[in-house]
Parts: structure tokens; C-alpha cells; sequence
């Protein structure tokens, strides 16, 4: 059984209201101590003034440990330099509070949530006020973190109201401000871990320090699902701080775990450890050859449809003009700077975790199956991440910690090291698109064809016999992004979908399925309009306009706001004026769009210029207009969107995961490299104002980079890349 | 295991581990200075970026024995409260996401200012690109040294 995207999808939104606290904390009510005041499960008042607000989802860099009790404050009348900001423990006070921070759903997906627990407990403290002064609620306000009565002119604090507060009734409908009235909300809010941040003051995974700890790293299997058949590690076991060694069974790269007094100790006895592998299945696999057979699955493969409108192929048929072609997109590591780790302490029937993770609650019950503890033994502590991106979605390297733990009877953290972390982990998947196109005698688009071939994210099962056996399997699953939504209009428009099993763990990388399917869409739009003789912004406007919103699958795509989006991203990166001559070097311009699950409408416009020999290409500009609902906190957004397409550009330029004799090729940032300063290209974002409900925009700009640049190194050269990443050897290539 | 006397943070310290190990490890396990980050091990991602002297240094590639006698300064020694001009201009700038890369990149660009307190960009971008940032500040981080190269002139 395959969990489905849909699922996928579901569990990234949030499910509980936390309005209503499913807990009572009767030993604070003691004297000694202030009074509490659980408003709810996001929001602590104490009879002392401290404010507490929970962050229920993971800091990873996207802002949320600032924007979540933004939307908090701003309800609850309290200004962020009044609160204290804790990071939530997955237990009975956050029940039915999705804590998994995925989808860039973060921000968008608990805001109304977020407003409507500060709402609530503003609405408590004003009645417990109304109700001391006995005057109406309504002729009270809430401010500043207090509640005053402008008639008599009394003020009372929220502490001073915190225990009457508790006995208020919880409102069933609290009145949510009018944006116009946002104080924090819609403006720019800097980031509340900052100060911490740049005093190295901060707690990421492998800060975490607990009495007693030991440390510990792995030697892994060399081969994707190796395992060890013999090991011995007497000799690792003499050398200096070397405790124990110990064979580990868990995640997904197991081997043998040295666990020393120090880091370092156990870094350097791990090559003292003699193993025999296990290759396993995989001990030939070669990323080629799999290329290669992805290829061939376009010819042989069985094709799932995923969108049908008119008759394709007989439109090719009578089609003017016809093109095609082939994009290859190679498998992808997420290369946080801070690799994997945990911190676990297994001991006397209880489990205590230290980790950075995406999903902290999934981590937790993971675990406790797997010691066989009752869930309340297990808490998970979730310290700031040094990077996420998908791969803390998983808990392979909780699991690892966990067990070894259990096993040694001692706090122990497990590090990977970053050949560790290059070398495993869940890689986005590699795939070839291929498109088929169609033009009549005036240049307009009559036909696309689009199938996609991949190995699907591994992190989610294989489908069942049955679901195979479906037809509408995928087409119901609304899988790969991008090729399924795609949002053009065509007039005879077929999508399809070649699973092709692929023994590498794959997972979400940054936008998951889309930067394949957007690379090959986007690409060919451009290839098709340049063989009409056409502009390649033109063509898009002519193919987005739609006269009422439409629905694809379960997205509901509004096209007036794509157009909006290129309109402006026309004028903003002066698509019709010409590029600088440059003596030796040639320039050029090229666009993608994108709509991310019918929420964020992005366009993107690189400006590229390539040495006349093709030895070096550099990327000057990009310019990003995004239409993603309401902008919650605009100078957050447009981190993001710099992030989002540094991102891409890595991906474009340099990233490649080859896979030889069964395991990864690439070992650290020397092979495995990612975008630095001296490369970055000038990042112009415009947010359009909107009052739509605030949409995502962590993931959102990503997809659209590889095509955008490919596009521009056509324009610039007429060398057209339909592989990745854009070296000047695949420049020469092409 | 022998001892190894260095200053970091302008204290003296006395630390009983092997000769090889790397600085890096001496400062977060024996120091419990962990704002000095692990990132790759090897000198090429610069999270691990402190001073020797006035002088960016990584601590991954110098061994105690070689850091034995000298003196360092890590991101808990940059300043007193916070408050070094590459530190307030971090904030104003609102750099940091996940911040995991920040400190060494802080390191870094406190160096270069010591050293050209008004660089170019050229002089920016070839200093701070021994240095990886995953999620991509670069460009946030470049505004945020020309602000504190600002300040101080």
C-alpha cells in the first residue's frame, strides 16, 4: 500500500482547532507559584505577566518560530517583544495539532488557526475584565498586552487577569480583526531567533548536551541496502575513549556504531572497525544505467494517463508543425549544512529525544513502537534545524540514535558525517520527461504531449496490485506535480505517467515533484515557441488566458492572477528591452511560470551571459513576481524567495547525485557542490498585494530556475540543455 | 592523554584530549563552545570559521597540537554582548534562516572588515565564498557587511 499524495497532502495541513485544552495542570495552582493561564494550547498567561506562545512547527529557517506567534500576538493584542517563544514537545497539550512542517504549509496552513486561538484567549481576558469591573465586554479593549475600560479608565494587565481569565468560557466563535486593523501582520517583521542566531547562542541537533552523553558515529554500508554480515571491533575497542561498538539495524544505512567520549574519538576509531557488507540486491546499481532504462520505459513502459482533453495524437497528426524531446533530471541530495544527528536517551522505560526533525509527533510514536514504550514515555525535543528540506521529514537517523541508546543504556548522540549525509539519505528522484508539441500554420499551440517517467518518492510504499491494476491510480493521485497541473490551455492536451521502480530512497527534496516536470514543461514551451517564430512570454499569455477560474484535480486555479503575474514580470525584468553587448561573452533572457497546487502563481526571468566558447556561464539576475495570497510577513517572503532560487540555481548549475557500484558517487561540498557568493546572481522579488488566503512560498520559487536559465542559455547561445545540471561541458554538448 | 594549553576567548584553557584532534571538536565537546559548527570536516564549508589572531581560520583543519600556544577567538568571544557591527548588521538585515552557517560566516566577514574595513564587493564575495550557506542568504548577507563596513567608518 502506497500512501498517496493526497495523504501525503493531508498531513501537512492541520487538523485540530487546540482551543480546547485536553489536560489540567492542578499542581501549578499552588500558592507559591504564579498562576497559570492556559488560554489554549498555543498560549500561557501567567499571573506574573510571563507570555508564553507555543511554536507548534519546526524552525528550519522559513521564519515560523516568528511568523506563527505573529498571528498570535496579533489577535491576542501583545506585542512579540512581551513573549517568550517555546518550541512545542509533541504530547496530550498539542493532541489533534499537526506539528509536521512540510509543504511550505507552515504559515499558511495554521494562520486562521493561529488567529483564532489568540482571538479566543484576547476574548477570555476581556471577559474576565468586564466581568471584575462589571461592565459590558464591549465597552472594553484589549492593547499592549492589557484590557482597559475607557469610560472609568481602569487598565488591568493579562497577568493580573490570567485567573480569572481561566474561568471564563471558551468562545465558540471568537471575532477575528479586520486585516485593515493588522499591526504585525502584512508588514515586515524580523526574525525573532536573529540575536540568538549570530552570538552562537542557538540550539540546532547537534548542540544538544546532556549529562553523561556519550558520542557516536557510523561506518555505513557502502551499498544502498547493504548490510553487515561480520564485523569486528576489538581493534577500534582499544583505541583512546572508544566505549562500545555496537551493530545497528535501524534506518536506512545501517552498519556498525562507534560510540566514544568525544566526537572526534569516535570519527577516528570508525575506520578501525573491520566489516564484512552484505551488498544486497543493489551492488551493481549504476545511475546511468537506470537513466537508460527510464528511457526505454517511454517506449515500453505502461503509461498511466493523468489529463485528457481532446485527441492528442490526432492533432499532432494534422499539426502544422510538430516537435519533441527528451529532459533528463538527475537524482538530488538535500546537503543541509547541519547533517543528520539525534540526541536519545533510552533508559529505565522511557525515551528522551533531542533531534532536529520536520516531524517531532511521527518521531516519537516511531520510536515508541520500535522500543515498545507507551507514547507518553517518549518526548521529543525539537531544537532549531540547520536546514530541513524534506530530508527531516524522516526519522531514519531518530530511529539509529534511539536503538543504539537502548543498546549502550546511556544518552549517546549519533552524527552523521557529511560523507554520511551526501552519500545517504532520501535523494529526490531522477526522471525523463518527454514532451510531443504541436503547432498550426498562425503559431498556436493545438497538441501537447506530456509523460513522465520516475520512480515516484520511495517514502511513500510501492502501490498495492490492485492500485496498479487502476488506471486512474495516478491521474487520482494527482502525481507527478507539474505534469498533472499543468495549468495552460491547450486544446488537445494529454499528460501521462511511467512509474519505473528505482532501488534508490527517495523522498521530498525542496518542492518535491515539480522541478523535473516544471524543467521539461517549461523548456518546451520555449522550444516551441521559438520554432513559431514566437516570444516566449507572449506564447504563455496567449496560453493562461482563460475566461473564468478552472479546476484541475482538486486545485481551483484562478489564470487572471497568472497573468497578472507575467504582466508585471514584463515590465519588472524589461523583457522587451535589449541586453548588453559584451565583447567575448553573448546574453540572453528566458521565463518559467509555475502555479504550486494552485495557491502560489510565480514567474521567474533569468538573465544569463555565456563566454563565446562556452566555458562559463553566469547568471546575473533573476527577477521573481509572486502572487501567494496575503502576504503574512513580506520581508519573510522574500528570504524565501532568494532562498527558493539559490536553491534552484544549485540544482541548475551543480547538483547531481550519480549513483556507481551500488552507492553514491559524491562525498562532500568539493563533488557535491552548491551555490556560493561569488556566484549569485542579483534576486529582484515582487510580492503583488492580495487579499487571497496566504498561500505558500517556501518551495514555490525553486521549480521555475532550471528552465528560466536553460531558457536564457538559449537565447544567449541557440544551445539548447535538456539535461542538468548546465556545465560547460553539457553546454558544449548540446 | 596528554594536555594542551591554548587561549580562546582570551582565557587560558587547558584541554586533555588527542594530539590530532581537530579544534572544531576541542571547542564543542571539551569547551562546550558550541556555536562553532560542524559542516563538513574537511576546510570547505566554512561553518566551523573562527580567529586565529585577527586572522579566519577553520577549525576543522587545525589539529590541537598545531593550536596548542595560540590564541582564538570563537563566536561567543566576537563581542561582549552581541553587539560587533557585523553582529547588529546580521539582525538589521534580518540574514539568518536557519542560522546554522551564520556564525562562521559572522567569523568570516568580521575578519575581512579587521582587515579592509571598506571592501568591495569583489573583496566581499572572494572572501565570504569559502563559506556555504544552504539556504541561500548570500545576497542578504553581502548588504549586511557593506552595513557594518558602513557603521564603523
Amino acid at each position: 500500500m502506497r500512501a498517496t499524495r493526497r495523504q501525503f497532502l493531508q498531513a501537512t495541513a492541520g487538523a485540530g482547532t487546540g482551543l480546547v485544552l485536553a489536560f489540567h495542570l492542578p499542581d501549578l495552582l499552588s500558592s507559591d507559584k504564579p498562576f497559570v493561564f492556559d488560554a489554549n494550547a498555543y498560549i500561557r498567561i501567567a499571573s506574573d505577566n510571563t507570555i508564553t506562545l507555543f511554536a507548534t512547527r519546526s524552525e528550519m529557517g522559513q521564519g515560523v518560530r516568528t511568523n506563527l506567534p505573529a498571528a498570535l500576538a496579533e489577535e491576542l493584542e501583545i506585542n512579540l517583544s512581551q513573549v517568550k517563544v517555546e518550541q512545542a514537545v509533541p504530547g496530550p497539550r498539542f493532541k489533534g495539532i499537526r506539528m509536521r512542517t512540510s509543504g511550505s504549509g507552515s504559515s499558511s496552513g495554521s494562520f486562521t488557526a493561529l488567529r483564532r486561538a489568540g482571538a479566543s484567549a484576547r476574548e477570555m481576558l476581556i471577559a474576565a475584565a468586564a466581568k471584575r469591573w462589571s461592565v459590558d465586554a464591549a465597552s472594553c479593549r484589549a492593547e499592549n498586552g492589557a484590557v482597559f475600560h475607557a469610560a472609568s479608565g481602569r487598565l488591568a494587565t493579562y497577568g493580573e487577569l490570567a485567573e480569572d481569565a481561566s474561568r471564563m468560557p471558551v468562545p465558540g466563535e471568537p471575532k477575528l480583526k479586520e486585516p485593515k486593523d493588522f499591526r504585525l501582520l502584512g508588514k515586515p517583521l524580523l526574525r525573532l531567533d536573529g540575536p540568538a542566531i549570530v552570538q552562537g547562542k542557538a540550539t540546532y541537533g547537534l548542540d544538544a548536551r546532556v549529562p553523561g552523553m556519550m558520542y557516536a558515529v557510523m561506518a555505513r554500508s557502502p551499498f544502498l541496502g547493504g548490510k553487515v554480515k561480520h564485523f569486528d571491533g576489538s581493534k577500534a575497542l582499544t583505541m583512546s575513549g572508544v566505549r562500545h561498538v555496537v551493530p545497528i539495524k535501524s534506518g536506512i544505512a545501517t552498519g556498525v556504531a562507534v560510540v566514544a567520549d568525544s566526537t572526534w574519538q569516535a570519527m577516528r576509531a570508525r575506520d578501525a572497525v573491520e566489516i564484512e557488507w552484505e551488498p544486497g540486491p543493489n551492488k551493481d546499481f549504476d545511475s546511468e544505467q537506470y537513466i537508460r532504462k527510464l528511457q526505454a520505459a517511454h517506449a515500453n513502459g505502461r503509461a498511466y494517463p493523468l489529463r485528457s482533453a481532446g485527441d492528442v495524437k490526432q492533432a499532432l497528426a494534422k499539426a502544422a508543425k510538430t516537435l519533441e524531446a527528451e529532459y533528463e533530471y538527475p537524482h538530488q541530495v538535500h546537503a543541509p549544512l547541519e547533517p543528520m544527528n539525534c540526541t536519545a536517551d533510552v533508559r529505565g522505560g522511557s525515551c528522551e529525544i533531542w533531534v532536529s526533525t520536520q516531524t517531532p509527533e511521527t518521531a516519537a510514536s516511531e520510536v515508541a513502537t520500535m522500543l515498545g514504550l507507551p507514547a507518553e514515555k517518549v518526548l521529543v525535543h525539537t531544537t532549531l534545524l540547520g536546514g530541513g528540506f524534506g530530508r527531516r521529514l524522516q526519522s531514519d537517523f531518530v530511529h539509529e540514535a534511539a536503538e543504539l541508546s537502548k543498546a549502550i543504556g546511556k544518552p549517546v548522540q549519533l552524527v552523521w558525517t557529511r560523507t554520511d549525509d551526501t552519500r545517504h539519505g532520501y535523494f529526490q528522484p531522477a526522471s525523463i520527461e518527454r514532451v510531443r508539441g504541436g503547432l498550426d500554420a498562425n503559431g498556436k499551440v493545438v497538441a501537447w504531449w506530456h509523460r513522465s517517467a520516475d520512480g515516484g518518492l520511495t517514502v511513500l510504499g510501492q502501490p498495492s496490485a490492485e492500485e496498479k491494476n487502476d488506471p486512474k491510480y495516478y491521474a487520482n493521485d494527482e502525481a507527478p506535480w507539474g505534469n498533472f497541473d499543468n495549468f495552460y490551455q491547450f486544446p488537445n492536451h494529454l499528460g501521462e505517467y511511467i512509474p519505473v521502480e528505482n532501488p534508490v530512497p527517495t523522498g521530498p527534496w525542496r518542492a518535491v515533484m515539480y522541478p523535473a516536470t516544471v524543467f521539461a514543461r517549461e523548456s518546451f514551451l520555449d522550444e516551441l515557441a521559438h520554432a513559431a517564430g514566437r516570444d516566449p512570454l507572449e506564447l504563455r499569455l496567449e496560453l493562461v488566458r482563460a475566461n473564468k477560474p478552472i479546476d484541475i484535480g482538486s486545485y481551483h486555479i484562478d489564470l487572471n492572477r497568472m497573468v497578472r503575474v507575467l504582466e508585471v514580470v514584463r515590465e519588472k525584468a524589461a523583457w522587451d528591452k535589449p541586453l548588453p553587448a559584451e565583447k567575448g561573452r553573448t546574453w540572453g533572457r528566458g521565463i518559467a511560470l509555475n502555479i504550486y497546487h494552485g495557491s502560489s502563481y510565480i514567474a521567474e526571468v533569468a538573465e544569463v551571459s555565456v563566454a563565446r566558447d562556452l566555458s562559463d556561464l553566469r547568471v546575473h539576475r533573476i527577477v521573481c513576481v509572486i502572487d501567494c495570497g496575503f502576504a503574512i510577513n513580506p520581508a519573510g517572503i522574500e528570504g524565501q524567495v532568494e532562498s527558493g532560487i539559490t536553491w534552484g540555481l544549485s540544482a541548475t548549475l551543480h547538483g547531481k547525485i550519480d549513483f556507481r557500484n551500488g552507492g553514491a558517487v559524491q562525498r562532500n561540498y568539493q563533488d557535491c557542490r552548491v551555490m556560493r557568493m561569488d556566484e549569485m546572481p542579483v534576486v529582484e522579488t515582487h510580492i503583488l498585494p492580495s487579499s487571497e488566503r496566504p498561500a505558500g512560498f517556501g518551495e514555490h520559487p525553486v521549480p521555475h530556475v532550471a528552465p528560466a536559465v536553460a531558457n536564457a542559455v538559449f537565447a544567449a547561445t541557440g544551445k539548447r540543455i535538456r539535461r542538468l545540471p548546465i556545465t560547460p561541458e553539457e553546454m558544449r554538448r548540446s | 592523554m596528554p594536555t594542551f594549553t591554548l587561549t580562546v576567548n582570551r582565557e587560558p584553557r587547558k584541554v586533555d584530549v588527542e594530539p590530532d584532534t581537530p579544534l572544531l571538536w576541542v571547542l564543542r565537546d571539551a569547551l562546550q563552545l558550541t556555536g562553532t559548527k560542524y559542516g563538513c570536516g574537511v576546510g570547505v564549508c566554512g561553518a566551523c570559521t573562527v580567529h586565529e589572531g585577527k586572522e579566519a581560520v577553520h577549525a576543522c583543519s587545525i589539529s590541537v597540537r598545531e593550536a596548542a600556544g595560540k590564541s582564538f577567538t570563537t563566536i561567543e568571544g566576537l563581542s561582549a554582548a552581541g553587539d560587533h557591527p557585523c553582529q547588529k548588521a546580521w539582525v538589521a538585515e534580518d540574514v539568518a534562516q536557519c542560522g546554522y552557517c551564520q556564525p562562521g560566516m559572522i567569523m568570516t566577514a568580521a575578519a575581512l572588515l579587521a582587515r579592509k574595513p571598506d571592501p568591495t564587493e569583489a573583496e566581499i564575495n572572494q572572501a565570504m565564498s569559502g563559506s556555504v550557506c544552504r539556504c541561500g542568504t548570500y545576497n542578504r548577507m553581502r548588504k549586511a557587511i557593506q552595513r557594518a563596513a558602513r557603521a564603523g567608518r
